[in-house]
This record gives structure tokens, sequence and C-alpha cells, in this order.
């Protein structure tokens, strides 16, 4: 599959058709990729897809990358489904001109948390990777684990229904339509069903692990704002410490400001660097706002933003109580 | 252990407003306590960190000079959440400052030579307290040449002693306005051009400046040009501070920090500066 | 000299270091283990080769009160905490600290030679107690030996421990140590056969590291790398996000800020980012670096060069957190390679 994929890039830069690519490169420790910008065909070998290439590269097309993307300039870029959506939320956001844009879709089996397998191997190093189709296999200095590839799939993998581009210029092979996800907003429906208290603890006790270093943020593809609500000083909206009430004031605040703009590739969670479950919420208002609106975000590139769009027939009951 | 992060308490005493806008405006403060007045040796360049608890600190170069000894003066213009709550005090309102801070004009070489003080907008802060030192040891030195612009006649601070100054015989004052404005007689031009005319031979004079970014950027190579030597120019940099001690780590160019190793810089300290100015 | 502390007796030398300090030592398990106040030897997991968080925080709290305020009064806590007393740190971290020291502790400030102590620094480091130790297995993205350094370095230290099967060997490294290190009576002495197995630990802890870049050539091309093209080309991936600058255990740049209210409140000191734009993004608008490439070469030049330029150190111990942590997978060392190659 990556020699079709350098084959295709190959050929997209000798038919002038792209200037640059944005892909994934290997990473310099084990069982990490790494964004990569090719802007020669000399470069196109050092090109990879697998289960490591967990990062969202449409970042790279807004914030303070959008210069990457300038001049006129053709930039390819190759995504997972989770990906593909966040450019077409920026197509619709008119953040991008999609025929500025080259789409190189691949098929996506889901993308590793390394995180998972570090609570495996109980925080011991991992010096070598291997993995199958099925399993996955990692090797310390005074270990050896055998593991369930499931097992330590990004969770946001593992309740996704769109894993390849719908919106693509070139896929290499053949791109699946919507997959049957299975209980895929089982964790929020537990979540749901515990009591208010209980809740609360949850949110607390996750969110007081913040350290406000903003990856979660920066990695964020629908989180583009030229200033954040955090980094205003005037009027300054949230204490800028880790105290628990602000951190979870930005992180809720977060939530609701990419509320319908989500598209779950779960960038954030495999980001923080303190293991913070920051999926959780943002799941819950995907559902929320799936089930009032029947909408997804960054499917079709004609619809109207969903929170900016009213419809007469909407279901008003959180108004109405 | 001396704890530098207290602000010492102040009393405004004084506030005169500068411009019609009422951006810019003065603040004559006085210690409350005589001994931390005791304590407070400065000289002009330096700067403090003006205090107002509940909303934080901002810094500002000394405006008054050691030789005036019943105010600190600082002028300050409302751009930020701090500068914008200095505004809103009145006489007799409690402040703070942390200071003196950085380093300072090196008024002990000037002694004996010509000066030539190149000043832009309300930039003009620590030129007046060196000014006002000179003038104060005025036989300790040569000729000394004011060259002060701004955008328009508005917008020049201390206006009441630019008045006084222009009546001294033993001043050469030049003002000039970007753009011609009615009643104003005085000059018209961007200050490098004025510098350019107006600066006096370089051979033993002394250059300060001080101004916007842009100001500075321009006048600099006239200054070269006009042959004085990178040691004998000198000029005050800006950086965001906090700290105002060198730990906070933020406002360095390159290896040197404004707090620390300035703000005070010759144009020499900037040529052996790695990072942009 | 060096006090041989048996595993199984551990509990008794803990109690005596227990009374005496506040002990802080490595907790916690897969994500998040950091260095935390101890009670009992049960908390300490000593398995973890470095803490996600570093140890900086012991010292310079994330958030850190600098007074509390009432109406126009300022009050100061008064209260001197117990000394303390960490165990189990990493000879890079240990060395870390007093990197950090040369800028908040002993450093001789210009201008006029005013020296500038930050008493909040200084109240909790130079009473603390440190028992760093030797780092028998360093990961793969160690790379402690570019800084003339290794994983049984003892810079910063202030009782150097080495981890045997069975033992815990001590020794004094600083005066301190060797004042505490009489109190602990009642242990055995080390013996021959207990440094030569000191030696061995060394010598097979320091074949796990990779060969170290040149940093001569580093000096050398720095000075003019400034206004490189590389820049464009190495910060590309950077997200900008602090969670390097955050797990770091030598960065150490910090923001004041008020909380509260006039009538009371407090102001207090943070960590702050060089990856941030409001690190350096004045009131006005203007902002000296405001590119990503701007504020990620700071963070690399103030490492390499800055602070070399002015404390005759690099400011960076080869801990390799900010590696592993990256969400791009910048690798601080590939950084360096490719500055190293760059032609000056």
């Amino acid at each position: 599959m990556v020699k079709e994929l350098q084959k295709k890039v190959r050929e997209l830069f000798e038919d002038k058709k792209v200037d640059m690519v944005v892909g994934w490169g290997k990473g310099s420790v084990p069982m990490s990729a790494t964004p990569l910008f090719i802007k020669s065909i000399d470069e196109v070998d050092d090109l990879i897809f697998d289960e490591t290439c967990q990062n969202n590269l449409a970042v790279y097309f807004t914030k303070d990358k959008r210069k990457l993307s300038k001049d006129g300039k053709k930039v390819g870029v190759i995504v997972k489904g989770c990906d593909d959506r966040s450019l077409v939320l920026y197509s619709i956001e008119k953040q991008i001109k999609r025929d500025d844009i080259v789409i190189i879709g691949v098929p996506c089996d889901g993308v590793i948390d390394k995180n998972k397998i570090l609570r495996k191997t109980n925080n011991r190093e991992v010096i070598e990777y291997n993995c199958d189709e099925k399993k996955v296999k990692v090797k310390g200095r005074d270990f050896e684990l055998t593991l369930d590839k499931k097992d330590v799939l990004s969770d946001s993998c593992l309740t996704c229904s769109y894993p390849d581009a719908q919106v693509y210029d070139e896929f290499i092979g053949k791109a699946r339509k919507k997959v049957d996800c299975k209980d895929e907003f089982k964790k929020v429906d537990d979540f749901e069903k515990l009591s208010l208290d209980e809740r609360w603890n949850a949110i607390t006790e996750e969110y007081s692990k913040c350290i406000r270093c903003y990856a979660c943020r920066n990695v964020c593809p629908s989180c583009y704002c030229t200033k954040c609500f955090v980094d205003t000083n005037k009027p300054q909206w949230i204490g800028k410490s880790p105290e628990i009430t602000d951190s979870i004031i930005f992180h809720l605040i977060r939530n609701l400001h990419v509320a319908g703009r989500c598209v779950e590739c779960g960038a954030c969670a495999r980001a923080c660097p303190v293991g913070i479950d920051l999926l959780l919420l943002n799941k819950k208002i995907t559902k929320e706002i799936n089930q009032r609106f029947d909408y997804t975000a960054g499917l079709d590139i004609d619809e109207k933003p969903v929170m900016t769009t009213y419809c007469e027939n909407e279901k008003q009951d959180f108004i109405m109580g | 252990m001396k704890n530098t992060y207290i602000p010492v308490p102040m009393k405004v005493e004084n506030i005169i407003t500068e411009d019609p806008n009422k951006t810019l405006r003065t603040y004559d403060l006085s210690f409350i306590n005589s001994e931390d007045r005791k304590n407070f040796k400065y000289m002009p360049g330096q700067f403090c960190e003006f205090s107002i608890l509940g909303k934080g600190e901002s810094p500002f170069g000394i405006a008054s000079s050691p030789t005036e000894k019943d105010f600190l003066r600082f002028t300050v213009n409302n751009t930020g959440l701090v500068t914008n709550e200095i505004h809103y005090l009145r006489k007799g309102d409690n402040v703070g400052i942390r200071g003196p801070l950085g380093n300072w004009y090196p008024v002990e070489k000037f002694k004996g030579e010509n000066i030539v003080i190149i000043g832009g907008g309300f930039a003009f802060t620590t030129l007046r307290s060196l000014l006002i030192y000179l003038l104060e040891h005025r036989k300790d030195y040569g000729e000394i040449t004011v060259i002060y612009g701004a955008r328009n006649p508005d917008l020049f601070i201390y206006k009441d002693e630019i008045a006084e100054w222009e009546k001294r015989d033993d001043l050469n004052l030049h003002l000039t306005i970007d753009k011609k404005a009615d009643g104003w007689d005085k000059l018209v031009g961007f200050v490098p051009a004025v510098v350019k005319e107006l600066a006096p031979k370089a051979e033993k004079t002394w250059c300060v400046v001080c101004g916007p970014p842009i100001m500075i950027k321009f006048t600099l190579p006239v200054l070269v040009q006009l042959k004085f030597p990178n040691d004998r120019i000198y000029t005050s940099l800006e950086r965001k501070m906090k700290c105002g001690i060198g730990k906070c780590g933020r406002c360095n160019i390159g290896s040197k920090y404004i707090c620390i190793d300035g703000p005070v810089f010759s144009m020499e300290d900037i040529n052996n500066i790695s990072e942009e100015i | 000299m060096i006090i041989k502390i048996n595993k199984n007796k551990f509990d008794k030398f803990f109690k005596i270091l227990k009374g005496n300090y506040d002990v802080f030592a490595p907790i916690g398990d897969g994500m998040n283990s950091k260095f935390s106040r101890v009670k009992s030897i049960k908390e300490i997991n000593l398995d973890i080769s470095n803490t996600d968080k570093s140890p900086k925080e012991i010292f310079f709290p994330q958030t850190e009160i600098l007074f509390n305020f009432e109406s126009q009064k300022i009050n100061l806590n008064a209260e001197k905490n117990k000394s303390f007393a960490v165990w189990g740190m990493r000879p890079c971290d240990a060395k870390s600290l007093t990197l950090i020291d040369k800028i908040f502790g002993s450093a001789k400030q210009k201008p006029n030679d005013e020296n500038f102590e930050d008493p909040y620094w200084k109240s909790k480091y130079d009473d603390a107690l440190i028992f760093s130790i030797g780092c028998n297995t360093p990961a793969s993205t160690c790379f402690c030996n570019w800084f003339e350094s290794g994983p049984f370095e003892k810079i910063g230290s202030d009782i150097f421990v080495v981890n045997t099967d069975e033992y815990y060997l001590m020794e004094a490294v600083s005066e301190k140590g060797k004042v505490f290190l009489k109190k602990v009576t009642d242990f055995e002495k080390g013996i021959k056969k207990d440094e030569e197995k000191i030696t061995e630990l060394k010598k097979r802890a320091e074949s796990y590291l990779k060969k170290s870049v040149d940093l001569k050539a580093l000096d050398n091309v720095i000075e003019e790398i400034w206004g490189n093209p590389v820049w464009d080309e190495l910060s590309n991936k950077c997200i900008n996000c602090g969670a390097c600058t955050f797990i770091c255990p030598t960065c150490h740049c910090f923001d004041i800020q008020d909380e509260g209210k006039e009538k009371a409140g407090k102001r207090i000191r943070l960590w702050d980012s060089c990856m941030f734009p409001d690190f350096t993004g004045e009131a006005s608008g203007h902002n000296p670096r405001l590119l990503s490439k701007d504020r990620f070469r700071q963070r690399f030049m103030h490492k390499f060069k800055y602070f070399p330029d002015n404390n005759d150190d690099y400011l960076c111990t080869g801990c390799g957190r900010c590696i592993y942590v990256c969400p791009v997978n910048v690798d601080i060392r590939e950084v360096v390679e490719k500055i190293v190659k760059c032609e000056s």
C-alpha cells in the first residue's frame, strides 16, 4: 500500500499537480510517525502510512501554519477518514478553497494510542515495535509482549464510522463508505447513567490532571481561532493557572466551541501528555448533535454548519424544558 | 534576603493629561515610606514595574530625573490591561513600584562632550529624564541638541516644559511633525530626515535615540551615515517584560535581556546580537 | 565512604529521613508519574525511568503565590517549611536544577552586580537534600552523554545512590549530604566489592547510550544560524503547544498574574512557555515572535546559544522527555543534528 501511495504522489509531482505534499514519515522513536512536508520528488521515498500515523494533518492548513499552503501553491495532503472530515469542515467554514488542495485518501484501519501500549508495559520503554493485522508485538530491554491490536487502538478509532475519506481527489485502493460501528456511544451512554455527583466527580478527577499546555487545542484541527479565549487578557475570561475550576472551564468551553465541528479524530486525547480522557465529552456532544439534528460533521461539503443553521422543525425541548 | 517581587507603596500626587484623546497621561508619584525613598537611587534611562494590586504590573521608563527629589514620574499610554487601570487612577490613590531596574544612559562618559538627543512620540520619557539631568549639570557637558518628532502637534508630551526649553539659549531644540498642520510654524518631516539635516558634527558627540521601533530602525543608519561611531550611539529597547530582574525569560533579544543587560544599548551592542531587534 | 542499605531495611532509613525532612519521591505508574510528597515507602515507584513530569515543580511549582494582598496591604507567607528531601531523582534532573539555580539562585546579575536572588526558589532549593540515583537502564531517548555528563553524573546531588538488586549504596557528594549520612548509623559500610559493582553498573548503563553529537561543532555553527532558512524546515511540523516546555526539567520561564480583586487577592507566578504567542505579544498588538518559526527558534536558541552565552552551560540535560511527549515528534536531537549539518 505504501508503495502505491508513493507511486501516486510521485505521479502528482511529475504531472505538476502538486508543489508540496503533506504526509507522514517514520518517527524518531518506536511507535511514532511524524508529519512530513514533501517538496520534491526525491523526498517521496520517506513517505509512510501505517497505524502509527496518528496526527491529523489538516491542522497544517489553519492557524500559524496557514503559510504552508499559501502563494497559489497546490498542496497535496494524505488523509485518513477523520483528517478528510477536517478538510471538508475547513471548506465549509471557508478556511481553504477545495480546489487549492489535492486530497489523497488512504485506507485506515485505525491508529494506535501509544499511551495504551505504555500502560500495558507498565510504562517500561518500548525499544522494538511490530504490528500486523491483528497483533502488536513490543519489546523492551527485559520484556516482550504480544498485544491484541484492538486493545491498543486509539479510542476514537474504536467508534469510527468513516475510516476512509468521503471527499477526495485520489484514493489508494477502494474507499469504504460508512462502516457499521456497534456501540458507538456506549461510553457516553454509560456515563449518562451515572448520578450527577458521580459525573461531576469523574470530570473533576480527569481534568485535575491538566497542566494547561494546550497540546489538545493546538493539535485540534477544529480549534483555529486567531486568538483563543484563554489567551485574551482584556477581558481575561479565565485564570491561566491549572486550578481545577479554570481547567474545567477551558475544556468545557472547548467542547462547546467544537460542537458540531468535532470530527472525532482523537488527536487531542493522543496528544495529552498527562493522559486525560478528552474524548468522552466531545463524544457526548457528537451524540446530541447526531440525534437532534441528524448531522455528522465533515461529511458533506455542501452542507451548512449545523450550529449556525436553523430549521423550523428542529426539536426545541432543550429550550422549552 | 531582599524580595525583589514586592512593590514599594507609592501615592499618586499629580496627574497630567498629555493629549486631547486622553490616551497619554503623566503620573507623579511620591514614596509613602521615607525609608523607601532613601533607598531608591536611580539614573536616567532606568525603568520601574508599575504595580496595581489586583490587576498586575507593567514596565515604564522613569521620566523624572534623579535631580528631581520630590517625585517619580511616569508617562503611560493606555493600551493594555494594566495601563488601562492606571488611567483610572486619581490623585491620592495608592499604587506600587518595583525598581529602579535596568541600566542607564552613560552620562559619565558624556562629560565634556556634545550630546544629541533624538526622540519620537511618547517615547520621550527617559529622554526627558536625561535632558533634565544634563541641564541640571549643564556646565559638565558641551553642546546639547534635541530633535523631537511627533505625528502631529498634539502628540508631543511635556508641552509646558518644551515651551520652557525653547526659551533657553544653551539648548538647540528642533521640533518636527510628520505632516503639515494648521498653526504649526516649526519643522515638518520625519525624524530621520531632520536628523540628516540638523544633527551636529559627529566629532566629540554622543547620540541617544529613543522612539517607536520604526523611527529607530530608520534613524540608526542615518547616524552611521553621518559618521557617528557605533559605540557613541545609544538607544533604549523595549520588549514585553514581567519580572524585570532577568528571570522570567521573555524579554531577551538574542542572548541579551532587556531588563538586566538593557534597556540602554549601544549600536555596537546591538550589532553583536544575533536576533533581529 | 559508602553506606550500604539493604532494601528490606529501607523502611528504617526512610523513617530517619522523614524525621528530618519533608520527603518527595517518584510516584505513579503508567501515565502521569511525578515527584510528590510521600508518607510511606509503599507509594514510591523507583522503576519509572524518568517521571512524566519533571521534579522542577518541587522547587518551582507551576503556580506559586508571590504574596497575598488585602486592600493595599501585602502579606507574605512567613511560614518556614520543613526542608525538602528528594529521594530517587535521576542524575539528569538533579543537574537540571543546578542550571535553573544559575538564574534563580546565586547568579550575579547585571547591572551594578546587583544580586537579584529569587527568594521563593532559594528558600526551597538551598536547604534541600537531593538523593540522585544512578540510572541503570537509560532509555533510547536519553542523551545525557551529549553534555559531558552521564547516567551516573553526580552534579546537583547531595547523596548519590546506586540501586543494586539487594542494596542501596549511598555516597555523600556535598557537605549537606555528609552531615546527613553521619546521622545514619546502624547500617553496613560498603566494601571493595560494592565499588566494583558500581563501576560495573555504570559501565553497562553508559553502553546503552548512543554516540554523542559533536556539540563543539554546534557552537561553531550556532553563532550564525539565526537567520538561516533551516528554521523554516525544522519548525514546519511544530504546532506550538507548550507540552515540551512544561515537562522540561530546565525550562523555567514564567508569567506573573494577579488573581482576585483589588480588595483582596494574590499575585502569583506561573509557568509560561516561549511556544505561546502571548509570551512576547505586546498590548499594542506588536509581537516580535509572531510566527511559529520565531517561537520554535527561541526555544532551541535559548537552550543552545543564549543560555550558554550567559551561563557557560547548555540549558538541556538530555532527559529526553520532550522527545516522547511531543505530539508531532519534534526530536530535539534531530534539531541539533540538522543545525550542526548547516554550513556556517
